[in-house]
């Protein structure tokens, strides 16, 4: 089965994926239609702010078992056997907020849909498109690699190889030439590093 | 395997859905005390408030299950024989199990004033809001100052029906939130339209011509149709003495759930289990952790031998007009470090209890958002890498927290 993985190190910040994710919710599925809509489709990703300015995509993780589900008093949310993607019926949401103190990743949120209701909002994992054919709109956005849509099995395994590379590519790098950046991250930490120093 | 489940609330369906899942060959037969379909008890306020049909409370349809699944409606498990592995049914009907779990639930705690001539009632099942809601003209007295109280009075109010809390405590939800929490709260529940009276007790109901008269022990006296008291619920234990099995402050159960009785299960309201946060058994009635029970009990049936890691009391209160989500405890203990702030532009509190530098309590008002997170942080005792100052004013980002986890 296919999921969102995301790598927050690659991370850039764009909120691409928030923007389209709530495009992909909404009833015109347009960007222009969209923003002009009387009640905003809301975004069902998010990206946090670290301390140490990284950033870090949060959605849902469609867990199993999911603390969610098993929290839902109405059984609005509830598990597509199929696919194993948690999903969340609006119309039989009473909004009692449940789940959000059941959800340890602190992904669900309340807002209104449609006129005077409001009711608990969370990823689908974009089973609309995902029927079409496509891939989830979040990444389908995502232009800096931060979210991957694979198994994750596969591409846990690939990522192993690939490390395994990368540290015998390192040993022999740092054998040859000084040191350069692996990635963003460890580049911003050695720029921390240098301005903890000055200070 | 012949499996047994008494009960079909939140336990016995979570187990009856896993076994499914898990042991689709099992022959599972469900007895419920109730006539209706298995229905969710913890919507009864909401079918008190005309926000839900009778027919949307019904959670699952016993004709969904496949033929391996035999459901026995409104049917009372009478005893059961752990020697000859046999559960009788009040008709005298016997049914023979390999595994058993019972998940009975609770029983509301009745007050000595409750009698239905007197249309004083409980909510506890749907016959319960059915006559409540037959009995109400107009004016309601709800006795107690728990979340089941405040979730009927706002069930009433849905109904457009003039309701007085009468509680025993000086402010709402003493059990959880301490005073300056609770004042909050209170404002929010009267600018509803709901009635408080605190620091009274019910002594006495009186029958009028029409109305009820409720003697206050202040020796006020209100008028009202009827009287529904919310003073929690205790577990139900009577078959499970009755059968010789253990019981403490619920039945009494391992870490695998299993009773004292082999092969017997106990999952859900009626058993004790570990609160994570107090350190030690206790029945915690709560619809989440039912359902949490009820899958390491159907796992564990199967011989999976998974440890249920225990819960906490908690729990989320959200009205038109407030959110508030409780977990864990916030005082009552010594040697707890207590941090809060209340950001009244905003409406919000945030408040969260440390023992040394682990969370164990959090009631945080109209910030349902990262709730989740610290009630997962309390459950698993793990401790809060942040400044527990910047959380509460509530400028920390969740990544900051999750990622040490």
């Amino acid at each position: 089965m296919k999921t969102v993985i995301v790598k927050p190190e690659r991370c850039v910040g764009c909120h691409q994926c928030s923007f389209q994710c709530a495009v992909a919710h909404s009833t015109s599925k347009t960007s222009m239609g969209a923003i002009s809509e009387s009640i905003l489709s809301k975004p069902r990703i998010r990206i946090y702010l670290s301390s140490g300015k990284e950033n870090f995509p949060n959605k849902c993780r469609h867990c199993e078992p999911a603390p969610c589900e098993m929290a839902c008093i109405t059984k609005a949310i509830y598990r597509e056997t199929k696919s194993g993607i948690v999903l969340l019926n609006q119309d039989r949401c009473i909004n009692c907020g449940m789940c959000a103190m059941a959800c340890p990743f602190a992904v669900v949120r309340y807002y209104p849909y449609i006129l005077n209701r409001e009711a608990a909002h969370k990823c689908d994992q974009c089973i609309d498109r995902q029927k079409e054919g496509k891939v989830p709109a979040c990444v389908e956005a995502c232009k800096a690699g931060a979210l991957l849509f694979d198994e994750v099995n596969k591409k846990m395994d690939e990522d192993t190889e690939k490390l395994a590379s990368l540290i015998y590519l390192g040993i022999r790098q740092r054998v040859q030439e000084p040191d350069t950046f692996s990635s963003l991250i460890a580049y911003k930490q050695q720029l921390n590093e240098i301005r903890r120093r000055q200070s | 395997m012949n499996i047994v489940i008494i009960g079909s609330s939140a336990a016995g369906l979570s187990c009856l859905n896993t076994l499914c899942k898990i042991s689709p060959q099992a022959n599972i037969t469900i007895i419920s005390a109730e006539k209706y379909p298995p229905y969710c008890r913890c919507l009864l306020t909401y079918y008190l408030g005309n926000a839900m049909p009778e027919q949307e409370l019904t959670i699952t349809k016993p004709a969904d299950y496949p033929s391996n699944v035999q459901f026995i409606l409104g049917q009372k498990a009478e005893h059961i024989d752990p020697q000859r592995k046999t559960v009788r049914l009040l008709d005298g009907r016997e049914l023979g199990y390999d595994k058993l779990l019972i998940a009975v639930g609770a029983d509301a705690i009745k007050p000595r004033y409750c009698a239905e001539g007197k249309r004083t009632f409980t909510l506890r099942y749907l016959d319960d809001a059915k006559k409540i809601a037959e009995a109400t003209k107009g004016r309601a007295v709800v006795s107690g100052g728990g979340f089941i109280g405040i979730k009927t009075a706002y069930g009433l109010l849905g109904r457009n029906i003039k309701t007085n809390m009468v509680i025993t405590s000086p402010y709402l939800l003493a059990m959880v939130l301490d005073e300056t929490s609770a004042r909050h709260l209170e404002k929010d529940i009267t600018g509803m339209g709901i009635g408080i009276i605190t620091g009274e007790d019910v002594i006495d109901i009186g029958l009028g011509n029409d109305e009820l008269k409720v003697y206050l022990s202040s020796g006020r006296e209100l008028e009202t149709d009827v009287v529904v008291a919310g003073k929690g619920v205790k577990p139900s234990v009577d078959l499970a003495q009755a059968s010789g099995i253990k019981v403490n402050e619920g039945i009494s159960v391992n870490e695998f759930l299993e009773t004292s009785a082999p092969d017997v299960f106990a999952a859900g309201d009626c058993c004790a289990t570990m609160d994570l946060a107090r350190n030690k058994l206790q029945a915690i009635g709560l619809w989440p952790t039912a359902m949490e029970e009820g899958y390491f009990a159907a796992l564990n049936m199967s011989g999976a031998g998974a440890r249920y890691p225990g819960s906490i009391g908690m729990n989320s209160l959200k009205t038109k007009a407030f959110h508030l989500i409780s977990a864990g405890i916030l005082k009552g203990e010594p040697g707890l470090t207590v941090y809060e702030k209340h950001i009244p532009s905003r409406k919000q509190f945030r408040k969260i209890a440390f023992r040394g530098d682990v969370p164990v309590g959090m009631a945080f008002y109209n910030c349902p958002e990262e709730a989740g997170l610290f009630v997962s942080l309390i459950k698993k005792a793990l401790p809060l890498m942040v400044n527990p100052e910047k959380v509460v004013n509530g400028d920390v980002s969740i990544s900051d927290i999750m990622k040490p986890l």
